[in-house]
């Protein structure tokens, strides 16, 4: 009979419950889309490092987790020490720019023919390797965004390039031009950023990794295994703080706005206290009476957020193709676990007043 | 036998701001199982204060409140609540019917509240008695007021209290209508031997009843 009761009085109020519902569910959307598109950013970049094939990675000491945010490249001659050293099968230097004619991506400057060892080489989806200085290769998922055909010139460093082959996606950057034109543009003669080691047996990483510190004491060397597992929200502090305000602020306002929710329905609902406490309705009664109708706007809400996060997703992706938005049931769960918590907790003050509200002051208001 | 109700030297004081309010001033009341008792009085002499007290709504300030045995006086408003859920029920002036369920759900929820469970045969009964089967599934804005009443009774005694405490049920009631409810609580009375205090300041309205007590500025003046 109070469920009974709950559902009427949800029903009774149509607009309020509405926004209730939909204040959850924003809380819900917000929590799964911001953790998923942090998470969903690091997991598709760290995935793409490691679709380049590699096993070691061989950098400046200090350098970035995010490869392209890394001054003070090395010597290119590194590359023939690193080949040098058994169980190597072989060396890839890369230099990062940052540049696009749509807006801000890593390009990798390559030595088309040890990347293409190292990777196993470029699966076309048209075109082919360079040729001249100035051509360019573009990902599928790049050119499909930025509506990029073979054969067109984009500006990219301030400088036209001729896009000569359009290939499948998942080795490092989006963008690849020829290493000997990344150095003279950035005025980098014989350096790279980085140096992709690929091992004649991933069995020997380890090995191979002490052989380069003895080597080169000086560099930053990461298995690809180590490099995956740092590319997480937990090793970056600072989206980890990202995150946590952005979910903070969103259980707020979930929580905000069922305390004010529920706070007008017992204030509206004075005399419907009292008619309850005239009946012999305990506190207990009055209180999860009010709780059940919060958690059941909650439940809704949660359901809603997560029909909304499928939904804005897929407009993200639609919209923003070089995105990646991770949805995960781990999440899903938190978030739930949030709105919920948040709602108990925002209804419960609301709850607690209509308990203690004087029935025969209750039954007198109007 | 011992009555039913019983008080001695009762006072009520409320305190609005740094103003003590006395609105029950001594009151000495004696009211025996199955008896149909009549309160009269102008307004604001007490009369619904008393049935407050009396039905642990709220609290007395002082003297003695005995009901069914127990002393009001002594027990804390759970304690109160407890007792009112399985022993009083009350009817309105105003109905005061929860506007969002039926007729039906009205009623029900007296029983829900007291956990004894839905009893089918006690609803059916009561709902005959009444004559409100047609209106079972109407909410109360689509009834009229003597039906809203008749539910509010049917809704107080569903649960076989072993009080009936009714503060002006006619209060707000047409004549046809008012006589009507008279009539059901008449009858209540009769049938079962339900014990009923009714609020009124109709003398019309407490004619019906066995007994009529006046009350003026918080004291019984004349039994």
């Amino acid at each position: 009979m109070v469920n009974r009761m709950v559902l009427q009085n949800i029903f009774h109020r149509p607009v309020r419950t509405g926004v209730s519902i939909l204040a959850v569910a924003i809380e819900v959307a917000m929590v799964m889309l911001v953790v998923g598109l942090t998470t969903g950013m690091l997991n598709e970049s760290a995935k793409r490092v490691e679709g380049v094939g590699a096993d070691i990675l061989v950098q400046p000491r200090g350098a970035s987790m995010f490869l392209g945010l890394t001054a003070a490249p090395m010597p290119i001659k590194i590359a023939d020490r690193l080949v040098e050293i058994p169980r190597v099968a072989d060396v890839a230097p890369a230099l990062f720019q940052f540049g696009s004619s749509t807006g801000l991506g890593l390009i990798y400057g390559i030595e088309m023919e040890s990347f293409n060892r190292v990777t196993g080489g470029f699966v076309y989806h048209a075109g082919g390797p360079f040729e001249q200085p100035y051509d360019l290769l573009v990902d599928d998922v790049y050119a499909k965004a930025n509506q990029v055909k073979l054969g067109q010139t984009l500006n990219i460093l301030n400088h036209d390039f001729r896009v000569v082959g359009i290939v499948e996606h998942g080795k490092g950057a989006r963008l690849f031009i020829p290493l000997r034109t990344a150095q003279d543009l950035a005025l980098a003669s014989e350096k790279a950023s980085i140096f992709f080691v690929k091992c004649s047996d991933p069995a020997y990483t380890d090995q191979v990794m002490a052989a380069i510190r003895k080597l080169l004491p000086d560099k930053q060397i990461l298995s690809i295994r180590e490099y995956m597992s740092m590319m997480s929200s937990n090793n970056l502090p600072a989206l980890r703080a990202f995150n946590t305000a952005l979910i903070a602020v969103a259980v707020i306002i979930g929580f905000l706005v069922i305390f004010l929710s529920m706070y007008t329905t017992i204030t509206e609902r004075t005399r419907e206290i009292g008619i309850l406490k005239s009946l012999g309705a305990s506190k207990m009664y009055i209180i999860e009476a009010i709780l059940r109708e919060a958690s059941l706007l909650a439940a809704v809400g949660i359901l809603a957020g997560f029909a909304g996060s499928v939904i804005v997703r897929r407009l993200i992706l639609a919209s923003f193709p070089t995105l990646s938005v991770e949805l995960t049931v781990e999440w899903a769960l938190w978030a739930a676990l949030l709105a919920m918590t948040g709602t108990i907790i925002g209804a419960f003050y609301p709850a607690l007043r209509a308990a203690q509200l004087d029935p025969v002051d209750a039954l007198a208001y109007e | 036998m011992e009555p039913i109700i019983a008080t001695q030297d009762l006072k009520k004081v409320f305190r609005l701001g740094k103003v003590d309010v006395p609105a029950l001033r001594g009151v000495d009341l004696i009211v025996q199982e199955g008896e149909f008792l009549a309160v009269v009085g102008p307004s604001g002499c007490g009369k619904s204060t008393l049935l407050h007290v009396l039905g642990g709504l709220t609290s007395p300030t002082s003297g003695i409140v005995l009901v069914d045995g127990n002393d009001f006086s002594r027990m804390n408003d759970g304690d109160r609540t407890r007792f009112r859920r399985h022993k009083i029920g009350f009817v309105f002036q105003r109905f005061n019917l929860l506007p969002t369920l039926t007729a039906r759900q009205n009623i029900s929820i007296a029983q829900d509240i007291q956990g004894n469970g839905f009893n089918p045969h006690r609803f059916d009964a009561v709902v005959d008695m009444l004559g409100i089967r047609p209106k079972l599934n109407n909410k109360p804005y689509a009834m009229s007021g003597g039906e809203q009443q008749r539910v509010a009774i049917a809704r107080a005694v569903i649960c076989e209290p072993k009080i009936l405490l009714a503060d002006e049920p006619t209060g707000n009631l047409d004549t046809e209508n008012s006589q009507i409810v008279l009539n059901m609580l008449r009858a209540l009375n009769r049938s079962f031997r339900q014990t009923l205090l009714m609020i009124t300041h109709n003398p019309e309205a407490a004619a019906v009843a066995d007994r009529v007590v006046r009350m003026r500025d918080g004291r019984v003046v004349s039994d």
